[in-house]
């Protein structure tokens, strides 16, 4: 924890995570963004809160998804308070885009990154405005895209593969969300800090939408499954 | 035990700390020990600290770092409350424990539970874990002594009960961490905080219940044999 140098110096290093929130998937449908992520916060191998609200509209335009520490997440939402909050008072009729606010947040994880005090987070941006769906991710040092469909942590490995193969361009709501919910049935079969509770929100032209949270049913009937070692006693 | 005895180990409240809600207030609960290494440094501690009248906090983790942020804190609130003019809501109270373990999280160690009763919000818990993650809850567990209560609160919790249930629970549960967690032992202290005030309660280890292959205590083996048996040499 506290080493000499720290109390010395009063520079802080690079830090590890205590409380982290898994996966996040987003996809661009017809009408915006789809975006859904579960409620858990793990503390290490503990699957310890599970309703941590990990996606959050911002300013009118604008979801952001994160995973990671959670204290960091909860300190980018209070930064991203003040920005809009300024955004408003110039009442100008502008409002702040997806794409300018994905820009400050790759500005600040970057700068914290080259100072060797990273907010540990990978977080997903989408947003609509005046027609144009907008998609990205900035993780905790500084790498940052946009594309069609996103994800964060093992996400990336399990369920980007399926989205590449089933993604298109005009994806009704109701194919987006079933979409969706494949990939997280995915991670919860097989990412061991899913927690089985999870959220969808959509942004649009018209705004945020957070769905209520909800559990997903699991498929355990396959016969291999019920007599795994048929064949085979004494294997796995 | 050929161990060596770490004097000099930073004192560590091994500790298991619980704070509930239930219809009207809440009710924080703790253990009372403090370990510095193996040696039990501190049988009887107090780990339920007072931030404000209608707020207290339960500490775990480094005793020396659990304490300076409820000094601090303490120290804030009590501006705050003079500067508004009325008692301190527990979210603000809460926030500021959030923001010293956020703001130094490379040179603390401390795990808290925020508990207290504002006349807006009625009785809330806020979990402060390491790092500084702020979650409400409708109740929390910390400490080492938690991990074996995971289970036991899955089961066990439920909406809505009342003070008398809520106080049974929290007693119940510490007293079942203490059976299992070695770094957690002593008596079971409780804080109950609703509308009417503050209620501290004591609890030593035989008006606990008595778990699995645990026997009831008793101040002699003679006492067990009945009849005193006059010394033959």
């Amino acid at each position: 924890m506290a080493s000499n140098s720290d109390l010395v110096s009063d520079t802080q290093r690079t830090l590890y995570p205590y409380v982290t929130g898994t996966s996040v998937v987003a996809l661009k449908y017809k009408d915006g963004i789809l975006m859904a992520a579960d409620m858990g916060g793990s503390y290490g191998s503990t699957l310890r809160y599970k309703s941590i609200d990990r996606l959050k509209p911002i300013g009118k335009h604008s979801l952001l998804g994160a995973s990671g520490e959670i204290s960091d997440f909860q300190e980018i939402l209070h930064y991203l308070d003040e920005l809009i909050l300024y955004d408003n008072m110039w009442d100008d009729g502008n409002s702040l885009g997806p794409k300018e606010v994905h820009n400050y947040l790759t500005q600040v994880m970057y700068n914290r990154r080259n100072k060797f005090n990273p907010l540990w987070n990978a977080l997903v941006l989408g947003g609509v405005k005046n027609g144009q769906k907008y998609l990205g991710m900035v993780n905790m040092i500084g790498i940052n895209f946009e594309d069609n469909h996103v994800a964060t942590g093992l996400g990336n490995h399990l369920t980007r593969p399926i989205l590449r193969d089933e993604w298109h361009e005009n994806l009704t709501f109701e194919e987006g969300v079933k979409l969706l919910e494949k990939c997280m049935r995915v991670l919860l079969y097989r990412d061991r800090s899913a927690v089985n509770k999870i959220q969808i929100s959509k942004i649009t032209e018209e705004g945020a939408t957070l769905f209520p949270p909800y559990s997903l049913k699991t498929y355990w009937e396959f016969t291999a499954f019920k007599n795994p070692t048929v064949g085979a006693e004494g294997s796995w | 035990m050929d161990q060596k005895m770490d004097f000099n180990a930073p004192h560590s409240m091994g500790t298991t700390i619980i704070g509930v809600t239930y219809n009207g207030g809440v009710v924080l609960g703790a253990d009372s020990r403090t370990s510095t290494g193996v040696y039990v440094a501190n049988r009887a501690s107090d780990k339920i600290t007072k931030l404000t009248d209608n707020v207290y906090v339960c500490r775990s983790g480094s005793a020396a770092d659990s304490q300076v942020v409820s000094d601090y804190v303490t120290y804030f609130l009590h501006q705050h409350t003079i500067q508004l003019g009325q008692p301190a809501t527990v979210k603000v109270a809460a926030n500021l424990v959030r923001l010293l373990s956020y703001n130094n999280k490379n040179l603390l160690e401390t795990g808290l539970i925020v508990g207290g009763w504002d006349k807006y919000e009625g009785g809330q818990i806020f979990g402060v874990p390491l790092g500084g993650t702020i979650v409400q809850q409708p109740f929390a567990i910390g400490g080492s002594g938690s991990s074996y209560l995971y289970g036991f609160f899955d089961q066990a919790w439920k909406e809505g009960m009342t003070k008398d249930e809520a106080e049974d629970l929290v007693k119940k549960a510490v007293s079942l961490a203490i059976a299992r967690d070695g770094a957690s032992g002593g008596v079971v202290r409780t804080v109950i905080i609703n509308s009417d005030g503050v209620t501290r309660n004591f609890y030593p280890g035989d008006q606990l219940p008595l778990w699995h292959e645990e026997l009831e205590p008793h101040n002699s083996l003679l006492d067990i044999l009945g009849a005193p048996e006059p010394m033959n040499i």
